[in-house]
Formats: structure tokens, C-alpha cells, sequence
């Protein structure tokens, strides 16, 4: 197809070709072509085939308003080939075809079945009898549905995310957006502009029209863009789609990348202290027979394929159009060669004369009163048939295209999402905002403008009332634009008309989901009476172009069909995103921040297998044996080192920082000795436990305390959020990564930390339970000796930045005596031969310290301290029917280990396990597990109903605990 | 995601820097003849006000301070002190 | 036994240094080589900082005088930064190369091993922030130096504005010492498209006029 000579409004580059790949067919076309008007050059008039009769689909807006021209491009489906640029080489599928080319599609006869598929078909039939359900799922998903993704598909390309602040946000690059930004701008405020086209000017974009003596529309759209690329606090989206806007002004948007661009999407998140709503209108698609046909299309399409892309729809085209534009489009395109064989317009008057007279010098066809009632061609457009609006005659014209546009509709969603409302404006027949969210405004066409200088100045004005919203003194020039206002012409009396005479079985109310009005009809016909209800019993609507096309249609449709006229008709809603959008833009780029410990490197390359706990990552054992046999045994043989880092640490101090650790720990804590580690627990209100750890006393109000991983990051909070109403005089720091944690485990630990210290930490010196501060070589450390997993050990305190260094001395030095590192696993299975809990292994939300056998540690004379959880531990106390902690071994010889988290049972569910493991000290397996209390008598059976055990049950005895070294004397020698 | 908060440190934030706290019912009452009833009335029951209601947040993200806002629930804003 | 007990930073840039040295048994890197003319990242973890916390602030000698009143202000000196959080709260951060003694009263904690330090210095700071942080850095209103409070790539971090021109800027910021890693490679990521390359610790002296 030849392209038009050159047109200053061109987008197209002469002499830059590229080509693609339509399925086998390659097209050629140029540089600042979109998929769409590339195909289209190729006279490619069939784009794909629609969701459920599989009629053909093409070109109808040119701004993806609907799912017609959504193609599969090198893999990812649903592209919206009008929004996107073709790129040499590009390989392009039409979709839900069932053949090679669009142009002919086996599941076609489906067209021919649609009287079999009224609205609510799914709901209503292959229900009964149930078990063809799963016949008809299968073959209807293969024949319906939009686009296909391979489920190895991987998605290639960078999306990217920026989170911008602003004073201005404003939504539409049309002159009102234009304008509104360049008056925020001069105000000195910070002004983001969003376009979802790729260059700026909306309507003034490419109509020659003039817009004052000498200058036409599209040249002072150039003027204004070129102001606003001058104006250095502007920053301007193009390629940008809105996608969601929400209260306190958060505007949301995805920029597609262009070649130079680092990314292929980027997600904005827009935070404004003022947003102008400016995304003027969408054209109200025209109802009638066979209304999607391909060559059916609208006013803007018709106009921008001519003038942005040189190309002309087709050879001869009926119009038949309800605006000026439509006329101003006609006038335009015959005179670049467009045979028009009639213009008809829903308008019996209001149409400008002008327009009219131009229309009659070229001899073109005018109808006032008359509209397109039937479209005719199997698959593209051969024929029209229009009707005087009263139905009393008819005329049949043969033309190629159809441009067909009932109005303007504006575009509102901006305003609705965040909480406007709508109503039904009788002068316009638009609904317009009648409630707008504060620090928000809308102008331009959106209003019902048409006359330039009106679009303008409500831009103008718009910016101005955002820069007030933004603390600007602008209130003279808001009185000086709003009299310049009044003196311009106001809103364009709109059309009314919904649909022409037509009976309505082929008439598509919404293409995406192929709902006709017939459809909508046998809706209506059952009851329904409300649009947003019918919206979702035909589903007219919820495709990827959203309300779009059928946005207005719908309710006005309902609301004149009903039963009695409606006058306040109701749209349907809209929700966010706004335009189809890829998931990985919504991903983004690598948002998991995780830690790593001071060890992280080192332990990795001793083989560590690296795991996630929480926030950091940790080494769960240095060999490929899951048991970790050999780090357990040599923890128990000889000596081992954990990297421990993850700990909470805090330093409390102040005069009231005891009163603190009373109010949140269950022990008392003024018995904290100084020289001696404290053992106690927090628990929540319920007095269940939610952190243990150890305190220690530095100096007199000043402690250094613990907390287990998973709490360390709420731990502040906590303690806090618990002294939040008595204004007592103390502070936190947090510790957690100022030190790392080495704990040094094993009958040999004395004589590796002998070796690197001259401190005395003979059992004498430093006993168990003690807390010690001494050098190892001139590195000041913290020790403590505690017992979790059961043996002499010693855990080390050391600032961050020496943490490795002082690891490699002990391994070193530690060589002799058989040094070795051991891993989480190889903790967890050590700790529990001596019955240590781990919190949220061994508890879950609702398990007191009574039920895990730590109520010792609840000292219950202190209620001046309002110990969190106090109360709750007086009244659970000797309460019946809870969970309590047991151990438990197996009751036969032999028999395999358990698996975590399994229920026991006897005829209902009586506990779970919490872990079990093979016990190398005691050579069985062993585990713990939460039972009803009736079940934690020594001796008694508890059956374990694993998944998938098929009722064959395991069979475990309650035993009492530790399993290992009951008397503790491992861990004190 | 739009929800905003006005830190009295650090001024307006994005919702998610916080932590939400639980609606303002005071101190705890004194442990001693505290009734069981009262103590579970104190610790779990909400008036769950529809409307304008006081809460305590917690600046999560920022500076760690916990304090007082007024909600407006049905709109979920935040609003000034009635 | 013993062995060099050498610190360690828990960044690891990739680059060749070309300028270092050992301080308080850390290296130490003034120079990299190949750090282009675009932004630029840089250590700062080895300078000490600081928490100091009071119920009253002003008193605590021999700083009281520097401790700027409001949350959010910074006082700036040749190789001081002090920045007050909150009503109690303070930090302070040394950079001159002999480590001063903290004072041995109660209000003062060293925190240098807590935090990971990075700064950000030259061109399109922050517009690489940006796509990182929600928070408006580069607010008109507010002139540098001031310190925010807030997440930047979702971790809770101490932000310092220090500088802020037409283009660009320096920008201090430190998070807990367990994300360097990710933290890192967060900003080179981001950065990327402003062509970020590590630098070494002069940069930044030379950028606030803070010299050798």
C-alpha cells in the first residue's frame, strides 16, 4: 500500500525501513511505525479473532482501547500492537486463531453459534450433569481466551521502578495538559507530565484546522510541546500510561521504553501536592450491526493513520458520526485523496455549518439525521447500510471503510479512582465529575470543550488552581483566568443517541468479551436493571480495555431500555490498572534486601549450604549429609564453631531502664548480677512467649541484653510500644550487626580460648552462667558461658569488623583439638537432645511459658512492674486443656524419624509434632511435640498420622526431657 | 499504598513505613484486683469505631517513635485532632 | 598464637585501587582506579559514629553546643557530621583520620560496626535515589545539609542530603552493617544507567571541601 507524500504531521520516517514478521508474511515498513500501522501498510486488515465467536478483529481506535489489535509479539501475548512501536526483526502472531493466518479461521463457524451462548452461559449451563464440567472446561479454554503463555515462558527485558515526588502532577499531554503544566511550571513548582502517546499534543496533534490566522492546530501543538521541553522544571512521560491514581494524590504509571531507554517498562509512582486531571476524551463507539468489522473504525483512526502515518484507511469510506471532528476528519481526508461516499451524521443540527459547506464544495454526501445501522462483508468491510434515525429509510452505499463514532466520551477514571463521583450531565451527555478529591482538578475536553482557546485556558487555569493547592499566591491570576474563561465558548451540546434502529444480535457493545446488545437484552430481560450487575452477568466491560468502549454505552443503553427511563443513569466503575500492563513492570527490579553476617563469605566457601531465616542468611550445614552427623559429633567429641551473628543485641541505659526490663521480661530483674548472664523470656498479653534471650549487666542502669533472630528486628518496638505511656528516662541502641557471635561448643572449648587469651577462664574464674570482658589478643570481647546445645561453650561477642579475623585465630588455634564448623542444622538437632525450645519450632502463637516447662522463670511478685503477659500467666497457670511441650521417642526400635508439623491423633487430632530427628548422642530418634495435656503423662501412646501415610500411623511414647545429659553436667564442667 | 501518615518526627511518610499499633485504649489496668473480664476486655476487645478514631502507630521504617494519630476509618485518612 | 587481626569492611566494591592505606588495622581506599566522571559510590564504613542519647541533649559535653535542635538538622564541621534524630537521640560521625576517644559517659555508644556507610557523590544522585526511595530528597524546600529517616531500597537507613546542586549532589547513607551486600548492589544496579563507578574516600572529602 502506498504511503501519502510526505505531511508535516508525519511520525514517520521516509527512508528509515525496517520490516517484521506477520506469521509467515514478512512487512516492510518504517521507522516510527507502530505493529499496527506497519501491518496495516501491508494491507494486513485482519488483526486477530475475537474471544468467542472468533469473528475477525482490526483497527478501531489506534490507542488500545480494546483487546482487537492485541497480538502475541516474540513470545509475550497481549501487546497492544497500536501503542507499539514495530522494531526490525519483530516476529507477530494474531491470536485465537486456529489456522495460519487470522484471515481464515477454523473456529469460525462459532460466529454461527452464538444464539447458543446467550449472556450468563457459563453460569447457567455445564453445570448439569457435573462430570461433563471437566469436558467443556478443556475445550472451551482451548477455543476462547486472548493469547498464550508457554508456562516456561521467561519474560526477557528490564523493568525498572521510580518513586517520584512532585508538587504537579498533571495526566494528558493535549494542550489542557500542556497548558496546566506550563502555568504550574511558571509558578516555579516541580511539574510531571504524562502522555500515553509517544509525542504530545492530543487532538490539536494532527488535525491541519486552524487554530488562529495562519496557524494550524498541529503546529501550535508543536509550539506548546516545544514550550514545555524548554521549561527545565517540567518533566515529561511520554510513552506513559496512567494506570492508577488513589487518594492524598499517588498517581501510578508505566513508561514504556523506547530505544534509548535502559528499560523496557518502568513502574512510576507518583506522589503530587496537586494533580490536574487533562485526559480529555475517548470516542463513544457507534452501535449497529456488524459495528467491529474490520474497516469499521473511528474518526481519530481513520484521521491519524492518514495523518501521522501516511496512510489511507482504505479506497472509499462511509461516515457516520455524531461530532465536528468527524466532518473536520471527512473535509480533510478527501482532500488527500480519500473517496468519501457520504458523511452521515447523528446530528440533525448542531453540527458546524462551515463544516457542512466545506463538505458540499467537495461534493461529499451530508445526511444530518441519519446513522450506519449494518456493516456488511464476511470479513472485511464491503458495504454499509445507513438509516434515517426515524427508521423510515434506508440506503445501502459499497464502501471499504466505515468510520463510525457516536460522540465523545471522556475519560475519567483519574477522577473516579481515587473517590469523584460522576453524574450524568444533560447539556454534554457526558458523565462528569461532580464530586473531584481534593487537590485535584480536571480541564480541557473532558469537559465538553471543542474550541481550542476554551481547551487552553481551562488548562491554564487548572495549573494555576494546583499551584494554589501548593501554597502559590496566585489568587489574582486565578481571577483574571477564570474572567478570560467566561468570555470563551463553554461546553459542545453533545449527542444523545445511543444506537441507531437495529436489532442488536451482531451489534457489539463491548469487543474484548464479545458481548452484543442482545446480550445485554436477555439481561436485562432476567431482571437485571442495574449496569454495574449486567456489567458483570455479561461481562461487557471487564476485558483489558476496561470500560473503554463500552463505559458509556452500557449504562446509557440500560438506562433508556428499561422498564422507565432512567434520568439519573449510573456508570459502571472503573479499577486500577487502567490499560493492560505487564506483570513484570509490577515485579520491577530486585526488591529482596536480605543480610548476610561478618561470616557470610568464609562460610560459603567452606561449603556452607546458605539459607534464608527471616531476614539473613545463615549456614544450615557445610556438607552434603542433611543429617550433619559429623558437625554434631564433633560438637560433642571435641569442639565446634556457629557463626551466631544473627543474635539480637541491644544496650538499654537510663535511669528507668530497669523499670523497662521489668515491664517486658517475666523474670526480676533486678536480681541481674553484675558478672552473671540472666536467662528470661517476653511474652505477649496472652502470656505466650514471644522472644527469650539473656541479659547481662554492664554498669548500673546499663544492661546489654539478647534476643533470638526472628525477634531482634521488633524488639525496640516491642519494648517501646509497652513503655509507651509512662515517659520513662531510657534509651536502645541497637547491636545486632555492631557485634558478631561466635559460638565456641564442645568439651574442647577451655583449651582453644585458653590459648588465645590471657584472661583466666578456668571453670573457677569463669563458671557457668558467668559474663566475662577480656582481650583476645588487644580485641576487647564479650563472653558469655551458656548451655544451648549442652556443652562447655562459650559465646563470643566481638565487633563486627574483627569477627573474621577472630574466627580464624580460633580455627586455627583450635586445630589441635579437633576445631570444626557447624551449621543450624547441626544446632538444632544438639539443642534439642537437650530439650531447648526454639521459638515458633516449639511454640506457636497461642503456648504460654507453663506449657513449654518455663514457668519457672515468671517471678510473680512484681505487679507494681505490670509485667507484660502477667496476668495472663496467674490465670493460665493450672489450666486445663491446653498444649503442653513433651519429648517422645518411638515406641518400636526401628522405626523412622517423624516428620515436622505431623498431627497425633486417636479419633480426633490431639497435637502435633514439632521436630524430630535421629539423636546420634542416643542413637534413636527423638523429637518434641505439643500434646493435649491429658497426653503428657510419661509413658503415654501418641500416634502420629504423617501425609500420605494411608492410615498406617506411627506409633511414639511420651518420655521425659533432656534426652541428653539430664543433669546439665556437660555444659558446667 | 496511597495511605500517608504524619510522623511527629519525621513529618508526612508513606503508610507502609509503619506499624500499626491498635486503637488508643490507655494504660494497662493495675494487676491487683484486676477481674479477668476487665483484663480481656482491655486486651482483645475493639470498639472498631467507624469513623474518626484514635490509634497508636509505630515509625517502622523511620525513626522509631511510637504515637498518636487520628483515623477517619471510613475513608482511611488521617485527620486532625477532633 | 597470634595472627594479624585485620578489619574488615563488609563492602566490597569491584574496582582496582590505586590509593590505600591501613588505618586502626582496616584498609583503607582514597583512590580507585578508572572511576569514571559519573557517579560515584564509596565506603564510609570505617569512620566512627556515634549514638548519643540524653534526655537532654544540649547538656552532654563537649558536643551540646553542636547538637543541631531539631530532628532532621545536621551541624556540619571540618570532619564532623552531627545529625539530630530525635527528641533524645543523636548521632555523631567522625571523618578525620585519627579516631577521636569517645567520651566514656553513659549517652555515648560507638555504633561504626553497626552500620554500613555509603556515599553517593557526583551527577544524578538524586535521580538515581529515585528509583530506589519514595522519599523526596530533592525536596526545594529543604536545603542540604539535612538528614531523613526512611527506607531506601526498602531498608530503613539514615539519609544524608549534604549536598545538592543543579545536577547532582552527595548523598551519605547508612543501614544496618547485614545488608551491605544487598545494598550495594541495589545502588549499582539503579545506577547503572547514570554510569556508577566506586570511588575511593577522598572524593567525598573533596566534594564537601574537607581536603586530605
Amino acid at each position: 500500500m502506498k504511503r501519502l507524500n510526505q505531511l508535516p504531521t508525519f511520525r514517520i520516517q521516509y527512508g528509515k525501513e525496517l520490516s517484521v514478521n506477520f506469521g509467515q508474511k514478512r512487512c516492510r515498513g518504517l521507522e516510527g511505525d507502530t505493529i499496527a500501522s506497519a501491518l496495516y501498510a501491508n494491507d494486513v486488515r485482519i488483526f486477530g479473532r475475537s474471544l468467542k465467536y472468533h469473528r475477525p478483529r482490526g483497527l478501531y481506535s489506534l490507542d488500545g482501547e480494546c483487546s482487537n489489535t492485541m497480538m502475541a509479539v516474540d513470545g509475550i501475548p497481549n501487546v497492544r500492537a497500536e501503542n507499539t512501536p514495530a522494531v526490525d526483526g519483530m516476529n507477530i502472531k494474531a491470536q485465537n486463531v486456529f489456522g495460519k493466518t487470522p484471515d481464515f479461521d477454523m473456529m469460525r463457524f462459532m460466529d454461527e453459534l452464538s444464539w447458543a451462548m446467550p449472556a450468563g452461559f457459563y453460569y447457567q449451563t455445564l453445570h448439569k450433569p457435573s462430570r461433563i464440567w471437566p469436558l467443556a472446561i478443556k475445550h472451551i479454554r482451548k477455543a476462547a481466551g486472548l493469547g498464550i503463555l508457554s508456562p516456561d515462558f521467561h519474560m526477557r527485558g528490564k523493568f525498572d521502578e521510580s518513586y517520584i515526588s512532585t508538587d504537579v502532577c498533571v495526566i494528558g499531554g493535549g494542550p489542557a495538559g500542556m497548558c496546566a503544566a506550563l502555568s504550574a511550571a511558571d509558578q516555579g513548582l516541580r511539574v510531571v507530565l504524562l502522555e500515553n502517546r509517544p509525542w504530545l499534543g492530543g487532538y490539536f496533534e494532527y488535525r491541519p484546522r486552524e487554530y488562529q490566522k495562519g496557524v494550524p492546530l498541529y503546529q501550535r501543538a508543536r509550539e506548546l510541546a516545544e514550550s514545555v521541553g524548554h521549561t527545565p522544571n517540567i518533566r515529561t512521560f511520554k510513552n506513559t500510561a496512567m494506570i492508577g491514581s488513589y487518594h492524598n494524590n499517588l498517581i501510578t504509571a508505566f513508561q514504556r521504553g523506547n530505544k534509548s531507554d535502559i528499560f523496557t517498562e518502568r513502574y512510576l509512582e507518583i506522589r503530587a501536592g496537586s494533580v490536574v486531571v487533562a485526559t480529555g476524551c475517548i470516542e463513544r463507539p457507534l452501535l449497529f450491526e456488524n459495528n467491529e468489522r474490520p474497516g469499521v473504525m473511528q474518526i481519530g483512526c481513520a484521521h491519524r493513520l492518514a495523518r501521522n502515518w501516511g496512510l489511507l484507511p482504505g479506497k472509499r469510506a462511509a461516515f457516520s458520526v455524531g461530532h465536528d471532528l468527524g466532518l473536520e476528519a471527512a473535509i480533510d481526508l478527501a482532500d488527500l485523496g480519500l473517496d468519501i461516499a457520504c458523511v452521515a451524521d447523528i446530528r440533525q443540527d448542531s453540527y458546524d455549518s462551515n463544516l457542512a459547506a466545506e463538505l458540499e464544495k467537495r461534493n461529499i454526501p451530508f445526511l444530518p439525521g441519519w446513522v450506519a445501522i449494518r456493516a456488511h462483508g464476511s470479513k472485511t468491510v464491503n458495504a454499509v447500510t445507513l438509516s434515517s434515525i426515524n427508521a423510515t429509510r434506508r440506503r445501502k452505499l459499497s464502501c471499504d471503510t466505515v468510520v463510525a463514532s457516536a460522540g465523545m466520551t471522556p475519560v475519567t477514571g483519574p477522577v473516579i479512582l481515587p473517590g469523584g463521583k460522576l453524574t450524568y450531565d444533560n447539556h454534554t451527555g457526558f458523565f462528569l465529575p461532580a464530586t473531584i478529591p481534593p487537590q485535584m482538578h480536571v480541564a480541557g475536553r473532558l469537559l465538553g470543550l471543542d474550541d481550542p482557546f476554551a481547551i487552553e485556558t481551562s488548562g491554564l487555569l487548572a495549573g494555576l488552581k494546583a499551584a494554589a493547592d501548593c501554597g502559590k499566591p496566585v489568587e489574582n491570576n486565578l481571577k483574571e483566568m477564570a474572567k478570560n474563561q467566561a468570555t470563551l465558548p463553554g461546553p459542545t451540546r453533545g449527542t444523545k443517541l445511543v444506537t441507531g434502529p437495529v436489532k442488536g444480535k451482531e451489534t457489539f457493545i463491548c469487543f474484548d468479551e464479545d458481548c452484543t446488545l442482545k446480550n445485554i437484552n436477555q439481561a436485562m430481560h432476567r431482571g437485571f436493571d442495574v449496569p454495574e450487575l449486567i456489567k458483570r452477568f455479561t461481562s461487557a466491560g471487564t476485558g483489558p480495555g476496561q470500560g473503554g468502549i463500552p463505559g458509556h454505552n452500557l449504562p446509557m443503553y440500560v438506562a433508556e431500555t428499561g422498564e422507565s427511563p432512567d434520568r439519573n443513569p449510573k456508570p459502571t466503575t472503573v479499577r486500577p490498572p487502567l490499560v493492560p500492563v505487564y506483570l513484570a513492570t509490577y515485579a520491577g527490579s530486585n526488591h529482596d534486601m536480605s543480610k548476610r553476617t561478618p561470616m557470610h563469605d568464609s562460610q560459603v566457601k567452606a561449603g556452607g549450604k546458605m539459607e534464608r531465616i527471616g531476614v539473613w542468611n545463615r549456614a544450615r550445614r557445610f556438607s552434603s549429609d542433611t543429617s550433619a552427623r559429623k558437625e554434631i559429633e564433633n560438637v560433642r567429641n571435641n569442639v565446634g564453631l556457629l557463626d551466631g551473628s544473627t543474635l539480637g543485641k541491644f544496650r538499654i541505659f537510663g535511669s528507668d531502664a530497669l523499670k523497662a526490663l521489668q515491664r517486658v521480661y517475666v523474670s526480676d530483674m533486678s536480681k541481674v548480677a553484675e558478672g552473671k548472664v540472666k536467662y528470661s523470656a517476653m511474652c505477649n498479653e496472652d502470656g505466650c512467649l514471644m522472644d527469650d534471650g539473656i541479659v547481662v549487666k554492664i554498669d548500673e542502669n546499663d544492661y546489654y541484653m539478647t534476643a533470638s533472630t526472628g525477634r531482634a528486628g521488633q524488639t525496640i518496638e516491642w519494648i517501646r510500644y509497652h513503655t509507651r505511656y509512662d515517659g520513662w528516662n531510657f534509651h536502645m541502641v541497637n547491636l545486632t550487626d555492631a557485634y558478631g557471635v561466635i559460638n565456641m561448643a564442645g568439651p574442647n572449648a577451655r583449651k582453644v580460648l585458653e590459648k588465645v587469651t590471657d584472661a583466666d577462664v578456668s571453670n573457677e574464674a569463669f563458671p557457668f552462667a558467668g559474663y566475662r570482658e577480656f582481650l583476645i589478643q588487644n580485641m576487647p570481647v564479650r563472653a558469655m558461658r551458656l548451655g544451648f546445645v549442652g556443652e562447655l561453650s562459650y559465646e563470643l561477642h566481638v565487633l563486627s569488623s574483627y569477627m573474621q579475623s577472630i574466627w580464624d585465630l580460633l580455627e586455627i588455634t583450635g586445630k589441635e583439638f579437633g576445631i570444626q564448623k557447624f551449621g543450624l542444622e547441626a544446632q538444632n538437632i544438639l539443642r534439642m537432645e537437650k530439650g531447648h525450645v526454639i521459638i515458633g519450632s516449639e511454640s506457636e502463637q497461642r503456648t504460654t511459658i507453663h506449657d513449654l516447662g518455663l514457668g519457672f522463670l515468671w517471678y510473680r511478685n512484681k505487679p507494681e512492674a505490670k509485667t507484660v503477659g502477667a496476668f495472663a500467666l496467674k490465670d493460665t497457670e493450672h489450666q486445663k486443656g491446653r498444649l503442653k511441650l513433651v519429648g517422645f521417642k518411638m515406641k518400636e526400635s526401628g522405626t523412622r524419624v517423624p516428620k515436622d508439623g505431623s498431627p497425633l491423633v486417636d479419633s480426633r487430632i490431639r497435637g502435633y509434632v514439632c521436630t524430630a530427628r535421629y539423636s546420634w548422642a542416643l542413637k534413636e530418634p527423638i523429637g518434641m511435640a505439643l500434646v493435649d495435656d491429658d497426653l503428657c503423662g510419661e509413658g503415654t501412646t501418641l500416634n502420629i498420622y504423617e501425609d500420605g501415610c494411608k492410615g498406617k500411623l506411627l506409633s511414639a511414647k511420651v518420655v521425659s526431657m533432656p534426652f541428653y545429659d539430664p543433669d546439665g553436667k556437660q555444659m558446667r564442667c | 499504598m496511597a495511605f500517608t501518615i504524619t510522623c511527629p518526627v519525621c513529618g508526612i511518610r508513606r503508610g507502609y513505613e509503619f506499624r500499626f499499633g491498635g486503637e488508643d485504649k490507655g494504660p494497662m489496668p493495675p494487676e491487683e484486683s484486676l477481674a479477668s473480664e476487665t483484663w480481656c476486655e482491655y486486651v482483645h476487645m475493639n470498639n472498631c469505631i467507624a469513623g474518626i478514631q484514635k490509634e497508636w502507630w509505630f515509625h517502622r521504617d523511620g525513626c522509631g517513635s511510637w504515637f498518636t494519630i487520628y483515623r477517619d476509618t471510613t475513608t482511611n485518612q488521617q485527620v486532625e485532632n477532633r | 598464637m597470634t595472627i594479624n587481626l585485620e578489619r574488615r569492611s563488609p563492602v566490597k566494591l569491584k574496582g582496582r585501587p590505586v590509593k590505600t592505606g591501613i588505618r586502626e588495622g582496616r584498609q583503607i581506599v582514597s583512590g580507585y582506579a578508572g572511576a569514571g566522571k559519573g557517579l560515584h559510590i564509596v565506603d564510609l564504613s570505617h569512620f566512627s559514629r556515634w549514638d548519643i542519647q540524653d534526655k537532654r541533649l544540649s547538656r552532654i559535653q563537649p558536643y551540646g553546643d553542636m547538637i543541631p535542635e531539631k530532628p532532621g538538622q545536621i551541624f556540619m564541621d571540618k570532619h564532623l557530621l552531627m545529625g539530630r534524630l530525635n527528641a533524645t537521640q543523636a548521632v555523631a560521625w567522625h571523618f578525620s583520620e585519627l579516631k577521636p576517644d569517645m567520651p566514656q559517659t553513659q549517652a555515648f555508644t560507638d555504633i561504626t560496626d553497626a552500620a554500613v556507610a555509603l556515599a553517593l557523590t557526583g551527577p544524578a544522585v538524586y535521580d538515581m535515589a529515585e528509583k530506589v526511595c519514595a522519599l523526596d530528597l530533592a525536596d526545594p524546600l529543604k536545603t542540604p545539609p539535612f538528614l531523613v529517616q526512611g527506607p531506601f531500597s526498602h531498608v530503613p537507613c539514615h539519609l544524608w542530603v549534604l549536598d545538592r546542586t543543579d545536577s547532582g549532589g552527595c548523598l551519605a547513607l547508612t543501614c544496618s552493617r547485614g545488608y551491605a551486600h544487598d545494598m550495594v548492589n541495589s545502588i549499582l544496579e539503579a545506577g547503572a544507567e547514570y554510569n556508577v563507578t566506586p570511588e575511593g574516600e577522598d572524593i567525598f572529602r573533596a566534594w564537601l571541601g574537607w581536603g586530605g
